[in-house]
This record gives C-alpha cells, sequence and structure tokens, in this order.
C-alpha cells in the first residue's frame, strides 16, 4: 500500500514538474496537434499515447517535448 | 573450421564494401544508408531490412541498386 | 545479465557520451523487432546498427505467446490507481518476466509495475548509471552529465537518493 501511495506521489510530482517547467511560449507556438500532443503528455505524462495523436514518430515527438522544456519520467 | 569461417566472414566483408557504390548510398537517407552499412559489415539481409523499414525483398533490391554483391 | 530496451529508453541513452557502457553491465541488449521503426534519427539508428553487427544488441521477434501476456498486463495495469502500461512496454515486460531480463525503459507505468503487478525488473537510466557507479566505471556526477547530454531530467528525489549515496 505505502509502495502505491508513493508511486501516486511520484506521478503527482512528475505532473507538477512538467507543468512548472514547460515552455508555453514555444509550445503554443506549434501546430495544432503537435501543441495539443504535448499538453496531454504534460497532463498525463503518457508517452505513446500523446506520440500518436501528436502524428509523429516516436523520436520526432520527444525531440518537441526536449525543445518545450517537458521531461520525460 | 572456425578460423576458415571467419577468413570467410572477413573476405565476404571486404568484398561487398569493395564492390558498393558508395556515391548511391551516402545520397540515401539515414534509414536506408544505416540499413545498407550495416548489411556490407555482417551479411545479415533480415535485420538489415528490419533496419531499413522495408520487406526483405524490398531491401534486397535496394541492395542491387547500391550494387552491394550477396555473397555465399 | 541480459536487457530488453524499449524506445524510451534508447532515444535518451544512445545521445549520452558514454553510452557504450550499457554493454559493461548486460551481455545481450534486446530490441523488439517493432521497435526499431521506432527510431528515425541517424545518430541513435547508427548507434544501434554497430551494436547489433557486434553481437552486443539483438533482435528479439514479435511472439504470440508474449502478445498475450503483454495485453493481459495492459489490461491489469488499467484497473490500478496508475497510468496505465502501453503495449511497446508491456511486450518488454512479458518478455523480461519470462527469460528474466531486465527491462530498460523511461516510462513511468513501466516502472511502476513492478511494483503491483510484475515480477519483471524494470530499470531507468536512473538504475543503470547507479549500477555503473556502484561498480566504479563512472563518477559520481556522471548523472548531472547525462542530464546535460540527453535533456532527461531526473525527479528531485532521486537525485537526493543518488547524493546520499556512499560506496
Amino acid at each position: 500500500m505505502e509502495k502505491l501511495q508513493e508511486l501516486i506521489n511520484r506521478e503527482r510530482e512528475a505532473r507538477e514538474l512538467r507543468r512548472r517547467e514547460a515552455d508555453w511560449n514555444y509550445i503554443n507556438s506549434l501546430p495544432p496537434r503537435i501543441r495539443v500532443a504535448i499538453k496531454l503528455f504534460i497532463e498525463t505524462g503518457n508517452l505513446r499515447l500523446s506520440q500518436k495523436i501528436s502524428g509523429l514518430g516516436l523520436e520526432e515527438f520527444v525531440e518537441h517535448l526536449r525543445r518545450a522544456n517537458v521531461w520525460v519520467t | 573450421m572456425t578460423e576458415s569461417l571467419a577468413e570467410r566472414e572477413r573476405e565476404a566483408r571486404e568484398l561487398r564494401r569493395r564492390e558498393a557504390d558508395w556515391n548511391y548510398i551516402n545520397s540515401l537517407p539515414p534509414k536506408l544508408k544505416t540499413a545498407l552499412m550495416f548489411y556490407i559489415e555482417t551479411g545479415d539481409l533480415y535485420v538489415a531490412a528490419k533496419i531499413a523499414g522495408l520487406k526483405v525483398e524490398e531491401f534486397n533490391e535496394l541492395r542491387i541498386r547500391a550494387k552491394i554483391p550477396h555473397v555465399n | 545479465m541480459e536487457a530488453i530496451a524499449d524506445a524510451s529508453f534508447l532515444i535518451d541513452w544512445a545521445r549520452f557520451s558514454l553510452r557504450d557502457l550499457l554493454f559493461r553491465l548486460f551481455r545481450v541488449v534486446w530490441i523488439p523487432e517493432d521497435m526499431l521503426s521506432e527510431i528515425q534519427s541517424e545518430s541513435t539508428l547508427m548507434w544501434v546498427a554497430e551494436h547489433l553487427a557486434s553481437g552486443d544488441m539483438s533482435l528479439f521477434p514479435t511472439l504470440p505467446e508474449y502478445r498475450d501476456r503483454a495485453l493481459r498486463l495492459v489490461e491489469l495495469s488499467r484497473r490500478g490507481p496508475t497510468r496505465g502500461l502501453d503495449f511497446p512496454e508491456a511486450y518488454c515486460i512479458a518478455v523480461a518476466e519470462d527469460r528474466g531480463y531486465v527491462v530498460l525503459s523511461e516510462n513511468g507505468a513501466a516502472y511502476a509495475a513492478q511494483f503491483l503487478y510484475t515480477t519483471a525488473k524494470v530499470w531507468r537510466a536512473y538504475e543503470v548509471l547507479w549500477e555503473l557507479r556502484s561498480k566504479g566505471v563512472v563518477p559520481d556526477d556522471v548523472i548531472f552529465t547525462y542530464q546535460g547530454e540527453t535533456k532527461h531530467k531526473f525527479p528531485q528525489g532521486d537525485l537526493q537518493k543518488w547524493r546520499s549515496y556512499r560506496s
């Protein structure tokens, strides 16, 4: 139970970190699909779902995340 | 026996390197270029096709266009 | 020790200047066949291809028994309060469970899975660097080098734990 709570806390902290450190100027400059996908990733941390929505390959999507200062954790 | 197999592998690799059309190979997109270079080094058609994202037959056609011999 | 790596791990790790140290820990790093198509950048692809050629890496085929198990893992993961697994990571975990490999993944759901519903071990770059440091292969500040080179950021809790390590 304790481990589960720790994992839930990690998820929450990771989401806060993503929200806080994101470069919103960069994100808002992107085409709609990629912008939506990055916002989804910020909120959920679900890399593959976000990548599919972006319509990009995984590596290309992760590159956008890097440029947007959004960390994959 | 192992030594002679290794020697055969080495000779095959050198032949593939020597005969390849490097101008053509270097003109290709990264995935295809990398796959052909992998094939030259190893002679492994199946894995090279996977790297290229092609079916084996398609990759084999690419190999032929790049003038890389299939060495038995 | 052998490992099976998913794309989320490889596309970051491949940017690390000491990336070949991975093969000091693992005799072979398996790569699911389907995952190759996810690697697009020339430098990552070249690195993978070189190690496939040398035998440090090897392709793991898509097999129905692991696909089935992966689907069950995805289903299981959707019932819990943490993030659900995606199929590619679930496939790596299914293989690792059966064959005793370590899963290499940066996916949070895969990391959580090892504490909740699988016996497979899941390592992130953090655990790989930790193991390398414990073997004396890399210095203490390697984690910051890794962050800088890959633009992969570690959570504060993990960095604190890293700093508190004493050999």
